[in-house]
């Protein structure tokens, strides 16, 4: 069940944010909210064939790895690397 | 707080410019201030560059980029070096080395926005209005610089024709002028793209760079002075060299800021 459907179906107020929201809320302060949103979409349906909201934790590493390009084209490669290892470890 | 500040820097430094130049007007010493106030923007321009560039390892894509904008504005500073020290002396030699240094500096200028605006392809990302939204945008952004830089080609190219080598460089400049602001319409989009962001302000201020050269040509255009003999084009030139320097520091403390979280 993914953490929108659980806010619809009851229990609103404690349902933890998504794994795509989390990672989005990370990724927003260096990428703007619009490109965080948009990249994890289209990993996650290009690379996963999912929508973000169908995201799992399994699906973490795979969802940094497609990312990776992206961000290190942006900031390079070190404070990517550095970025996506901070996302893994704190994202749940 | 201090990406503010980078983006206040260039209109404060532009002020404090036109304050000193509207007292100048009158007299004797509005050329030497500007000369050396333009040596002063183009280190600065430098400074900003090769610190985005310091913050990138070796192979990044945007270290490229920044590399060649800092060649440019090394290759022009030493033409304005070369042009200050040899300002009595034989013309001719000068005139050529001159020329040929301000060709290699439109080039990796162009080589750098180059880079710049095509990293959205290279990050494989989306902007914002897709592909048509670009298309639309660098179509205006075109006819905008060719509404500009349009007749002094031209005029240049013309001239080339009829047999004045002298003017190839102009020419030059003024396609590359052509090109680079062309390549606007990418840069504001990516800097749309990552507003909210702290990655916005190198792009917000690298666009802002080329906003002010595209004034500089414009202002180029009708003469490069108002009455009274202001240098709007000298105000402008300062404008675009410190943006570039705000946004290669931005693009450094960005880029270090991710590394330190």
């Amino acid at each position: 069940m993914s953490g929108q459907t659980a806010r619809r179906s009851g229990g609103a107020q404690t349902a933890p944010p998504s794994i795509s929201e989390q990672v989005v809320e990370r990724l927003a302060p260096y990428l703007g909210e619009f490109n965080a949103q948009v990249w994890v979409k289209v990993v996650a349906q290009r690379n996963l064939g999912l929508e973000p909201e169908d995201l799992s934790v399994a699906d973490l590493e795979p969802l940094m790895e497609g990312l990776r390009p992206s961000l290190n084209t942006f900031m390079g490669r070190s404070a990517a690397d550095g970025l996506l290892k901070k996302v893994s470890r704190e994202v749940r | 707080m201090r990406y503010r500040w980078l983006a206040l820097f260039p209109l404060l430094f532009a002020a404090v410019f036109a304050a000193i130049a509207w007292q100048l007007a009158d007299g004797g010493g509005l050329d030497p201030f500007i000369h050396w106030q333009r040596l002063l923007v183009r280190v600065l321009a430098i400074t900003g560059c090769f610190a985005a560039f310091s913050a990138f390892a070796s192979g990044d894509h945007l270290r490229r980029a920044w590399f060649w904008l800092g060649v440019a504005t090394v290759l022009v500073l030493v033409r304005d070096v070369i042009r200050m020290v040899a300002a009595s002396g034989d013309a001719a030699p000068i005139d050529w080395t001159v020329s040929a240094l301000g060709v290699l500096s439109n080039v990796a200028l162009l080589a750098g926005v180059w880079m710049l605006a095509r990293a959205w392809k290279v990050a494989a990302i989306s902007l914002p209005g897709g592909e048509t939204g670009v298309g639309v945008v660098t179509v205006l952004a075109a006819l905008l610089a060719l509404a500009v830089a349009g007749p002094g080609a031209l005029k240049h190219f013309q001239s080339v024709v009829a047999g004045d080598w002298s003017a190839l460089i102009l020419l030059v400049s003024a396609v590359v002028d052509i090109l680079s602001l062309c390549l606007l319409a990418p840069l504001l989009l990516t800097t749309i793209s990552l507003r909210g962001g702290l990655f916005a302000w190198p792009w917000g201020l690298v666009t802002a760079s080329m906003l002010c050269w595209l004034l500089y040509d414009a202002a180029a255009a009708f003469g490069g002075a108002l009455a009274g003999g202001f240098p709007l084009t000298a105000l402008f030139r300062g404008l675009a060299e410190n943006f570039l320097f705000a946004a290669g520091m931005a693009q450094s403390f960005a880029v270090r800021s991710v590394r330190e979280a």
